[in-house]
């Protein structure tokens, strides 16, 4: 039995020295950060990096993975936009954006080849919150910043940006107890596309609050993929089964949920979603017959403080390895016509844009006008 | 099929175009028969042709084109398709479809994410492992481990395959309904096994299977290190790409020989013909199911260590499952079945990818790609398609 030990540990320490050799990467120093403003550390616990300085101007390659819903079109845009607006243009030598699918391999595949191409960052949202630490190990070693957003990875061995699902989670479920003023009922959830860490994030926090002891919720969950026909589909599915819910919480496609109610003739309730223009119009239209909306929004805008993080690091500044970035909500008391949603526009965008503290100044209208030949 | 079988049966030149000739015939002169052998698998050599020509462009075009590095990546990228593509063969070859090959290749991940996570806490059957502890500080976590680790998902992807089998060939029923139904299945317990994606896989074991040859030599500590001198011109080739050609040659090739595997391209061919020669259908069929779960088992295994972790991702098996089918076509091999290979299917893979690697390269819109991507690869199913036009007679267009 003492040998057996003996020889695990010796296992264990060669496999630790052999782990270390290789790897370098960023330091971890002591904050704060720079530009706190935009780049706010996740926590007081959160670690920060520095990589060596490089001379800029810089080449970055976007991966995304899945694409066709209007998220990540308006989140590509957003890319192309910032990556050519003046105070980034000049610091960006080269720029890429490829979107490899739902496929781990090819996405992988994608960042790795962008290493061996020799750029200096890559910014991705990941197809899964694990797997990467191939391209970690990599990317350490030839020094290439990766900063995964929205999907980040569960591991806090690369700089990372997101806003806090947990936290949408639970302000969405705070927001249906308030509103509709009671500890119990029937509520319908309609979730996102399985398997990635946002929507695993969003219910953990949901529920979080909605089964604290206390609460006697039924919930009732439903996978609508953050897809507006998806959602509607499945929502009026659930009416059809359950016939009444006392509120409604959607990770996405929330104007598809509010249609299908719609088309159910089921009385409006307190609910709270994304951030789609549709959905603030509906809520907007109708919060005085009983749909009382909360609207936070997971902003596209994250890739372009994802690019500026990016672009900091390689500069050689100090940087939080976990950034959070505050989440943009408006509620049935907040909404403004033309300031945080545009009832005149009827193409589906995702509303919350802007950050100024970050210089993203173009609001999503500005961003959806454009199209992809103005962009190049 | 009978139609085709009756359609088929004036013309006395053999069709079974994959075949290898059969012993009894007499040989003819090598000019000849290479001439013959090209003609029979022209679109594989379409294919391979294909292939070289985009993927030096390729190289060329890439900064660091030609290197090490570059074949790596390239290579740990294509491996999980090529095997998928692979497992697609068998059954296109015997004129059906397999729906269920993304969802073996993910039920197999999602287990091998257990089997290889936890062996350096030790079971201690590794570590005791007689008092040779030097061999088993070469791959730290135990080399038994892995191995029995890696028997499992064999065994898990060829069960899955043989399952496959059984209900077609015993239930009946059409492959392409039978392997829906079991390929949910399957995914059902890849999600029962890993509801989140997770799980950890020895890390050198991640690092020495996705990389070169040498790398593979320094971190499992053989031929010093990878430090040899014979070793030297050898370092440069992926692992993968000598995984690929391994299981190409024992497994893929002895079975395309054998009298099953001959079986499975006359189903293909003519099943009604084969039948009545006496070929045991049954047995075929089974075994091309079996062998598909088999390869796709290698898939799911690969995806795993190369992502260090099991993700029971459904759109990914379905993505898996369609490019395997695309796969299929661009490597020459009928849908219609009888004819093509698996060889031709491993280039069909790695076509679908070059593909890709030019968004990487080239400056290209992001929302156009898809659209460049679709039109390439229906340009390179139309090459295939090129046969059409050499056809004499109508008729031959049913085969």
């Amino acid at each position: 039995m003492k040998s057996v030990l003996r020889v695990s540990g010796l296992a264990l320490a060669s496999l630790l020295l052999s782990s270390l050799v290789s790897w370098a990467g960023p330091k971890i120093v002591s904050g704060p950060g720079a530009n706190p403003a935009c780049f706010k550390p996740w926590s007081d616990q959160t670690k920060f990096f520095q990589w060596e300085k490089k001379p800029g101007p810089y080449r970055i390659a976007v991966v995304n993975g899945f694409v066709g819903n209007t998220w990540r079109i308006q989140m590509i845009k957003t890319a192309k936009a910032f990556a050519d607006q003046p105070g980034i243009k000049e610091n960006i030598k080269e720029f890429k954006v490829v979107s490899t699918g739902t496929d781990v391999a090819a996405q992988l595949g994608a960042m790795e080849d962008f290493i061996n191409q020799g750029f200096d960052a890559i910014v991705t949202i990941a197809v899964a919150p694990d797997g990467f630490d191939r391209i970690i190990r990599l990317a350490d070693k030839n020094n290439v910043v990766v900063v995964p957003f929205d999907n980040i990875l569960d591991t806090d061995k690369v700089m990372m940006v997101n806003e806090d699902q947990k936290e949408m989670g639970r302000m969405s479920a705070k927001w249906l107890i308030n509103e509709s003023g009671k500890t119990s009922g029937d509520i319908l959830e309609v979730r996102g596309l399985p398997g990635n860490s946002v929507d695993r994030d969003r219910h953990l926090g949901f529920r979080e609050v909605m089964e604290a002891p206390g609460n006697n919720f039924k919930i009732t969950e439903v996978v609508g993929n953050w897809d507006s026909g998806t959602s509607q589909k499945v929502t009026a599915d659930a009416l059809a089964v359950h016939g009444h819910f006392d509120g409604v919480f959607t990770q996405g496609g929330s104007d598809g949920t509010v249609r299908a109610m719609i088309d159910a003739k089921h009385p409006f309730v307190p609910m709270s979603g994304e951030g789609e223009n549709e959905f603030r119009k509906q809520i907007a239209d109708h919060y005085k017959e009983g749909l009382k909306g909360m609207s936070y929004g997971q902003s596209p805008a994250l890739v372009a403080i994802s690019i500026k993080a990016a672009i900091s690091a390689l500069q050689g500044n100090v940087m939080p390895q976990l950034i959070s970035i505050p989440i943009p909500v408006a509620d049935y008391k907040t909404l403004k016509d033309g300031e945080n949603y545009w009832s005149n526009l009827s193409a589906n965008f995702f509303a919350p844009n802007q950050f100024l503290p970050c210089g993203v100044t173009f609001t999503a209208p500005e961003i959806m006008a454009q199209s992809e030949a103005n962009l190049k | 099929m009978s139609n085709s079988t009756i359609s088929n049966a004036p013309f006395s030149e053999p069709r079974m175009s994959g075949m290898p000739m059969p012993a009894t015939w007499p040989r003819r002169r090598l000019g000849g028969d290479l001439l013959i052998r090209l003609r029979q698998n022209i679109g594989v050599v379409t294919a391979i042709g294909l292939f070289c020509v985009i993927y030096l462009f390729y190289h060329f075009a890439h900064p660091k084109g030609f290197s090490s590095a570059v074949f790596v990546q390239n290579a740990d990228e294509v491996f999980t398709l090529a095997m998928v593509a692979m497992a697609q063969t068998l059954p296109v070859l015997a004129a059906g479809l397999d729906l269920s090959v993304g969802a073996v290749m993910t039920m197999v991940g999602c287990l091998a994410s257990y089997l290889m996570s936890g062996a350096a806490q030790g079971t201690p059957i590794e570590f005791s492992f007689g008092g040779t502890s030097h061999v088993l500080a070469v791959l730290p976590g135990g080399v038994i481990g892995i191995i029995i680790g890696v028997i499992i998902c064999f065994v898990a992807g060829t069960l899955a395959g043989f399952v496959n089998g059984c209900v077609v060939v015993y239930g009946r029923i059409q492959p392409i309904i039978a392997t829906l139904a079991t390929g949910a299945i399957y995914i059902g317990i890849a999600l029962f096994l890993r509801p989140t994606p997770g799980g950890k896989i020895d890390e050198d074991l991640n690092w020495a299977l996705t990389n070169s040859l040498q790398d593979f030599a320094s971190t499992v500590h053989i031929f010093d290190d990878g430090n040899a001198p014979w070793f030297a011109p050898l370092g440069a080739i992926p692992v993968p790409f000598i995984l690929i050609v391994v299981i190409a040659l024992v497994v893929w090739v002895p079975f395309r020989r054998s009298v099953t595997g001959r079986s499975v391209y006359a189903i293909g061919s003519a099943e009604g013909a084969a039948y009545m020669s006496g070929l045991r259908i049954d047995r075929a069929k089974l075994a091309a199911f079996t062998l598909a779960g088999f390869f796709a088992g290698c898939g799911g295994l690969f995806l795993a260590i190369q992502t260090s972790s099991g993700n029971a991702d459904i759109p990914q098996a379905g993505a898996y499952t369609l490019n395997s089918i695309a796969a299929v076509v661009i490597g020459g091999t009928s849908l219609l079945g009888g004819t093509g290979g698996a060889i031709g299917s491993i280039f069909g893979a790695l076509i679908l990818r070059v593909i890709s690697f030019f968004f990487r390269i080239f400056d290209i819109a992001p929302l156009l790609q898809p659209l460049f991507e679709g039109i390439i690869l229906l340009a390179a199913v139309s090459i295939g398609a090129l046969r059409v036009l050499r056809v004499k007679n109508t008729l031959e267009l049913f085969r």
